[in-house]
């Protein structure tokens, strides 16, 4: 039963812990307002912030790619030093650690800082550090030290870190006292996940009175796998020394990218960009030399998500999804199985009378093909012959862009959101775009504006369009699975599906046998894939060359695919002024499949010279 | 039971006091959040933005609880009993934070178990007192939850809920033997648990620390001092400089300290006279109501809300060890200010209930 005279005795209790709480409230804000307000004033607290550990960040298997190891290390507190005591402690320096110069103690003095920085302490018998604290002006903090355990491997995806500067003090609160922040790579994209909040010391009249602990970063989990990682950049280095062999270019072959994407999730199993840097070097500070140097080699470009190329031949697949949606074929062919005759070059009457002839990469020309043979021998005339249609149908009229939207839908000149900063995003032109450029930029148009040539020139990958590599890879894997999403490094950002297009999967089966065809006899890429034998029926991809402006070579692109019967990767190689898609970036792509057909690894090899 | 009809503010028989009074509290938390951030962007990262999307949830659950006879509660208290259980064992494979496992992240908000336990112990004890079923189940439920929460590790909320407990065990007719009997096993609990190292000596050490030193913890120092400068009228109305102040979680637990800061002792009288004022009209209604289980659900509401807010502002006076337990509906918190929601939501179906105007 519930007593009453029980709840009163509560009552009063209660009532006696207010009376305890107003006295002490009035005492201290009515009595003792001046009296604290006054200390307050003399509290004159200092304080020295000591950075957080940074998150780690792993592989799929957990293999630590970047770590953060705290060390102690010892430092003088120089309120607590004067010209009596400052002897002593020059002394305890010297004696205890040999290496330091005497000018650099000098220095140590000199400083404006609350504590100065001494020496790493890790090294050193635990009974020096004992000995020392006993005096005052001694202390030991741990600072972290972060640290790449594979050095130049992960440089583009990991990044690297640096002072922050003004900007980055804004954008990132944590890295002012951190005095640290991600300059690139995932060190930058997940900054504020993973810098953590610095220790903070307060100090009074010298004295510590209180230290706040740091709050460590999260750790990141990645979707990397470093064996895949190590074999594509041994691979595309491979192909980089041969190409140089090869080809007697004005400019050094150097620069390559490749990405690895898994087809069922879209997560980023490997991407190397070459020439790369080892990231450790950022962290003791880089000098301005090795700084200059490696910049003059855009080592600091990710190249697959910062390369801005025209993707030639691999664009193709873009008119080949738009001419079995729309129905789109050559003039004289009824379907995608009718052949047309294919004779090296394609001329057409413009409005205005005058004639133009457009030469197909092979002279002879590629016989009688249809969409799949096309594919297969990456035939320029059958491609636009369907630009020509489009043209005639629609050109000048509203449904004018119909290739661009089909590109732009495959995610061509927008973002791909990878969770990486920096990216660029290419364009995909149109007339709209011309017209902006024959004002903002009139040296990269003719005062025409835009033509039927230019569309032509659209089909094929060629002429203003340029993509990043992790663009194509992305559009192909919407192509494969009809799903539009961000491909990832990070689980954090797993689960981002855009949109759902539809893409039948007879369409896929169709489009996986033509690219199967490219690797076959008489396809493109037919002689890099022979060494693996019968396993070439199960593989497929997609050649490209795209002309450069000047007297650049080509850029040689290969898009592949590690199985027919059952996708699980799709392989985007491009090598800068590489050549031929067929004779460099295919080797280099079929070794990756190798690997992830987990057959036997065989030397890249220089394949066939075609488009 | 009477079927009610249902208006806008509530079931027939709704009267404002106690919606009035659930706001009221809310607006000076946003007014005392505002003094501390003076920020005025509509980002879920602002805390005052944040405070407001609470408040609102909080009307919810609040009118939610209105809507719901009390009939219903008392058949639920098993139910809601084990379910605080359930979270509590799931909280323990969450991700471990600032060296707790206590709250589930759920994006926006993390949800903290402990204070929908709050909630359900003064339900399940109630029911369990009203009806003299106290079997060793409902003993083994109380003491399951105890441990739960005294292993995330949370020594402030178990510590409340240990004095919750007894309280509410005292407002029986259970003679005065017992309780000390009771008081006397918990010391017991504690002796065995330390012997198996069951206890987090750091939690201990902040306890024997701060009766031996002669210096106050420094975060209590300092909120004292914080406190002081608010004088008579507040740093709002007398415009005092500002200074500054090393005073941890000042959005949290460390509320009072700003509160007091930014309306003086003027502000600290009229905001526990709301308090007190609120008191007293359940008070009221304790008294007139002839359900046990009613007298014993308000009794333990009243009991627990007081006792987190003399605990709260002892721990910034610095008159007991640091405790991290929120100030009621002041503090930054989602989990505390709809756990408090759903209080004033049964309090206010009492109210209706017994057609009890005020």
């Amino acid at each position: 039963m519930f007593n009453k005279y029980r709840l009163n005795s509560v009552l009063i209790l209660f009532s006696i812990f207010s009376a305890v709480i107003f006295s002490e409230l009035f005492v201290l804000q009515v009595l003792d307002n001046e009296e604290n307000a006054q200390q307050i004033e003399n509290q004159n607290f200092e304080v020295f912030y000591i950075p957080a550990a940074r998150g780690e960040i792993f592989d799929i298997n957990g293999n630590k790619l970047a770590s953060s190891i705290l060390e102690p290390y010892l430092f003088l507190n120089l309120k607590k030093i004067n010209e009596d005591n400052k002897k002593t402690y020059i002394q305890l320096i010297q004696f205890n650690f040999k290496e330091i110069s005497n000018s650099e103690i000098e220095e140590f003095f000199q400083s404006k800082d609350l504590f100065i920085k001494i020496i790493n302490l890790s090294q050193y018998d635990p009974e020096i550090r004992i000995r020392l604290l006993d005096f005052e002006a001694f202390e030991v903090f741990n600072l972290p030290t972060r640290s790449y355990p594979y050095n130049e491997l992960f440089s583009h995806v990991i990044g690297y870190v640096g002072n922050p500067n003004n900007d980055e003090q804004n954008n990132f609160p944590n890295s002012i006292n951190n005095k640290l922040v991600g300059k690139t790579g995932l060190e930058r994209y997940y900054e504020n996940i993973i810098s953590g909040t610095a220790s903070e010391v307060i100090v009074q009249n010298g004295n510590i009175v209180e230290i706040k602990p740091s709050v460590s970063g999260k750790d990141i989990q990645l979707v990397l796998n470093t064996k895949t990682q190590n074999v594509v950049k041994e691979s595309l280095q491979e192909g980089i020394l041969l190409a140089n062999k090869n080809f007697e270019t004005t400019n050094m072959i150097e620069r390559g990218a490749v990405v690895v994407q898994k087809i069922d999730t879209g997560e980023i199993v490997s991407m190397v960009s070459l020439p790369d840097f080892d990231p450790n070097q950022f962290v003791l500070g880089i000098s301005e030399f090795d700084f200059k140097q490696l910049n003059r080699t855009q080592a600091f470009n990710n190249f697959a998500i910062q390369g801005l190329y025209p993707p030639g031949s691999v664009f193709k697949v873009v008119a080949y999804w738009l001419a079995l949606n729309e129905g789109i074929f050559p003039e004289t062919a009824i379907n995608a199985q009718d052949y047309i005759d294919c004779e090296g070059s394609l001329s057409f009457g413009f409005d205005d009378g005058s004639k133009q002839v457009y030469q197909d990469w092979k002279p002879d020309g590629h016989g009688k093909v249809n969409l799949s043979q096309a594919m297969k021998q990456s035939c320029n005339v059958y491609f636009w012959d369907i630009a020509l249609k489009i043209w005639r149908t629609f050109g000048n009229t509203d449904s004018e862009a119909l290739l661009q939207e089909y590109s732009k839908q495959l995610g061509f000149s927008s973002l791909s959101n990878i969770d990486l900063p920096f990216e660029k995003q290419g364009v995909v032109p149109d007339r709209e775009l011309f017209e902006e450029w024959t004002i903002s930029r009139p040296e990269l148009v003719r005062p025409e504006g835009w033509l039927g040539g230019d569309l032509m020139n659209l089909i094929i990958g060629q002429g203003a369009i340029t993509t990043t590599p992790v663009q194509v890879s992305n559009a192909y894997r919407t192509l494969l699975t009809g799903e539009k999403s961000s491909p990832f490094l990070s689980l954090e950002s797993s689960n981002n599906i855009i949109e759902q297009i539809n893409i039948s999967d007879e369409f896929v089966k169709f489009l996986l046998d033509d690219l199967n065809l490219v690797t076959n006899p008489g396809g493109t890429a037919y002689k890099s894939f022979q060494i693996m034998g019968d396993q070439i029926f199960d593989i497929g991809g997609k050649t490209g060359t795209a002309q450069n402006a000047g007297d650049l070579n080509n850029t040689s692109w290969f898009v592949g695919i590690d199985s027919i019967s059952d996708p699980k990767y799709i392989v985007v190689t491009v090598v800068e002024e590489g050549g031929s898609g067929s004779a460099v970036a295919a080797p280099i792509s079929r070794r990756i499949i190798q690997h992830l057909r987990e057959s036997e690894l065989t030397p890249v090899e220089f394949g066939e010279i075609t488009e | 039971m009477i079927n009610r009809k249902i208006t806008l503010l509530g079931p027939e028989g709704t009267n404002l006091y106690v919606i009035f009074q659930f706001l009221l509290f809310n607006v000076i938390s946003w007014f005392t959040l505002f003094n501390i951030t003076s920020e005025l962007s509509f980002s879920l990262e602002n805390i005052l933005v944040r405070q407001i999307i609470f408040t609102i949830l909080g009307l919810i659950v609040f009118f939610f609880f209105t809507y719901i006879p009390i009939s219903n509660i008392i058949s639920l208290s098993n139910i809601l009993m084990v379910s605080s259980t359930l979270l509590l064992l799931g909280v323990l494979f969450t991700e471990e934070s600032l060296g707790a496992r206590r709250r589930y992240d759920l994006g926006i908000f993390d949800f903290q178990p402990s204070e929908f336990t709050k909630v359900v112990f003064v339900i399940f004890l109630a029911n369990a007192l009203s009806k003299k079923t106290n079997n060793f189940l409902t003993i083994g439920l109380v003491i399951t939850n105890l441990l739960l929460i005294y292993i995330q590790p949370d020594l402030g909320t178990t510590v409340i809920l240990l004095l919750l407990v007894f309280f509410m065990f005292f407002l029986t007719e259970i003679k005065f033997k017992n309780i000390v009997a009771f008081s006397l096993l918990t010391f017991i609990a504690f002796f065995v648990l330390l012997e198996f190292n069951l206890v987090n000596t750091f939690q201990i050490d902040r306890i024997t620390d701060f009766y031996s030193n002669e210096v106050k913890d420094f975060s209590q120092q300092q909120s004292r001092l914080q406190i002081s400068l608010g004088g008579f009228l507040g740093e709002n109305l007398s415009n005092t400089s500002n200074i500054d102040i090393f005073v941890p979680v000042q959005t949290t637990d460390f509320i009072f300290s700003s509160f007091s800061k930014s309306f003086g002792f003027l502000g600290c009288v009229i905001l526990l006279s709301f308090w007190f004022i609120f008191g007293f009209r359940v008070y009221s209604l304790i008294i007139k109501t002839e359900s046990n289980f009613e007298k014993f659900l308000l009794s333990g509401f009243m009991i627990l809300l007081y006792l987190q807010i003399f605990i709260n502002i002892a721990t910034v006076l610095g008159l007991i060890p640091l405790t991290g337990d929120p100030f009621p509906l002041l503090s930054l918190g989602g989990s505390s200010i709809i756990a408090i929601s759903s209080i004033f939501g049964i309090i206010n179906r009492i109210f209706i209930e017994n057609n009890l105007v005020i």
